[in-house]
């Protein structure tokens, strides 16, 4: 897979942009408040429909404008593709060589991309929401379905929740338990594949960057499922122990007013040795962390997909120390993914750079190349 | 300045479904430029539709006889009394009408439960069909709303409150559509269809 062109419509304060991406790395460099994190965010969206960093799809738009929109030519397995995503008011549209998308499948199908920014690097020390989605970017990474699986999953959550404030019959509530059980099952069974995959991989990566005697660990099971061995049950089994679950505990949750059990109330567990990350890790240590997984979600999409995802870096290296921005950077240079970068200094990201490297600046919303 | 008719009845059309504001004067132009006649019929569908067309009291499906009676579908004798469709709303029964498969009698429910818009049990007419279900003869009810969230959760909904009263309850398939390749079937849909796979 590899970006050909991306072209910037109203994206943000990008008011027309269109890039010719290095197939190595291509550096965007420019002031904070530029809008290089805005050109990630449009490569971001592109490859996923979901925003990197804004609430609503709204915000992606450009102030004043009506609609918003980013595409990009793929070289997907020998063929040139052009995918493109317009938001509009009221939701987006997925284009696949100007035609409409079928379905997210034929639109994702072959493109995949991991991002790295600055908020990734708080969610060790942050709630168990901020590592939830964390882990959802590298679920949804691995299984585009997942997208429609986890949204199916929130609205009859939210329905669920509604009643549960309403204080609602009983009879009214509990038609909502069985497409919790049977969806909140899936994402279950989801998240444990992509934790079974990428968390060796991680704890090899944080052995060589994480400067620390004791293994890191990244585990995940369900919170409140006593009596189910999360690791051997099918989804079947899942699915009746979380219908279970969601019976037993429906006073309480009568009396709080929300869900109290599913995959909404995990959390992805982080320790090194026999700590918990989030108490006993430095700041140093909680970086490598998250740079640990980010490794090894690479290395797992390849060895899945069989080619290697874009890689967006937004401003990273300003946040790690010079020993492990250095890994960072040997290690994109070696691994020889199309990557994109933004720095605020051209010096930090020296080492992901070579011949091929094209270079852009940001400035004021206006992108042009530079030389190195 | 255009005529004030002309904008009111601009303004009238844009309030149409998928009908914007420059289709709704295209639309408007067109009726002025046509033949009187046609205008004057259109009006008089437009009454007539609002003026005649009610509810069936017993199905809540379309109806134009007199108040007070009931539809074509509730009164036709060659429809089996014993099966019974629950459908969300009429244009899902013209679909299966359409099929000219189902020859039971039809229930409209006019919505599905849907806590985020506010709509519970009491805004359906579930409790019309529970009165409905005490003097007639059905023996089983096919629960046909739509295979989304709303639509499971009204369907669970509707079993548990029919299957106590010893009701055969039955639920559409779903799966792969008819002369659909297995290789353009959704991840969600080809799985559904893998878990309710039948015998052969």
């Amino acid at each position: 897979m590899r970006l050909l062109s991306l072209t910037c419509q109203r994206f943000r304060n990008l008011s027309e942009v269109t890039l010719a991406p290095s197939p190595h790395t291509t550096v965007a460099v420019g002031e904070n408040g530029q809008g290089k994190t805005n050109l990630l965010e449009a490569l971001y969206f592109l490859a996923t429909l979901k925003p990197l960093r804004a609430g609503r799809l709204s915000e992606l738009v450009q102030f004043g404008a009506v609609s918003a929109k980013v595409t990009g030519r793929f070289l997907l397995s020998g063929a040139e593709r052009e995918i493109a995503v317009e938001v509009v008011p009221g939701g987006r549209t997925a284009l696949v060589d100007g035609k409409r998308a079928a379905s997210l499948e034929s639109y994702f199908g072959g493109v995949s991309v991991v991002a790295f920014t600055p908020d990734d690097l708080a969610v060790v020390k942050g709630g168990p929401d901020g590592r939830r989605a964390f882990l959802d970017r590298s679920v949804f990474n691995r299984f585009p379905a997942y997208l429609e699986e986890s949204r199916e999953y929130a609205r009859a959550l939210k329905s669920r929740n509604r009643l549960l404030k309403d204080n609602a019959p009983v009879s009214h509530l509990q038609a909502w338990d069985a497409t919790l059980a049977r969806v909140g099952a899936r994402l279950w069974a989801r998240r444990r594949q992509v934790v079974g995959e990428v968390a060796p991989r991680a704890r090899d990566a944080f052995a060589r960057i994480g400067r620390t005697e004791e293994g890191a660990t990244f585990s995940y099971a369900p919170s409140h499922l006593p009596h189910v061995d999360f690791a051997a049950s099918d989804e079947a089994q899942l699915q009746q122990a979380l219908g279970l679950a969601l019976d037993v505990r429906l006073r309480r949750d009568l009396e709080r007013g929300f869900t109290s059990v599913g995959p909404h109330a995990d959390d992805l567990e982080l320790a090194l040795g026999q700590h918990a990350a989030r108490q006993y890790a430095s700041q140093g240590q909680a970086r490598a962390l998250v740079l640990a997984w980010k490794v090894a979600e690479i290395e797992n999409l390849e060895a899945s997909n069989g080619f290697l995802p874009l890689l967006l870096l937004d401003d990273v290296s300003s946040e790690l120390d010079p020993e492990r921005n250095a890994f960072l950077m040997g290690y994109l240079a070696e691994r020889g993914a199309q990557t994109f970068l933004t720095t605020t200094d051209a010096h930090l990201v020296q080492r992901a750079v070579g011949p091929d490297t094209v270079w852009y600046r940001v400035s004021g919303g206006q992108v042009s190349r530079r030389e190195a | 300045m255009t005529p004030d008719a002309l904008n009111r009845l601009v303004a009238q059309l844009a309030k149409l479904p998928g009908i914007g504001e420059k289709t709704a004067q295209r639309l408007a132009f067109h009726v002025l430029r046509s033949p009187p006649d046609f205008a004057k019929g259109l009006a008089a569908a437009l009454t007539e539709v609002v003026d005649k067309v009610r509810l069936c009291p017993r199905c809540f499906s379309l109806h134009d006889g007199p108040a007070d009676t009931r539809c074509g579908f509730c009164t036709d004798a060659r429809r089996d009394d014993k099966v019974l469709c629950v459908v969300e709303n009429i244009s899902d029964q013209l679909a299966l009408e359409r099929t000219k498969e189902f020859k039971g009698r039809y229930h409209v429910l006019h919505g599905v439960l849907s806590p985020l818009e506010g709509v519970g049990p009491d805004q359906l007419r579930i409790r019309e069909l529970l009165l409905r279900l005490e003097d007639s003869p059905i023996e089983e009810l096919i629960v046909a709303t739509n295979p989304d969230v709303e639509g499971e959760a009204t369907a669970l909904y509707l079993t548990k409150l029919l299957k106590p009263l010893g009701l055969r309850v039955t639920r559409l398939a779903q799966g792969i559509p008819m002369g659909g390749d297995l290789e353009y079937a959704d991840q969600a849909t080809l799985a559904r269809a893998l878990s309710a796979r039948r015998e052969l």
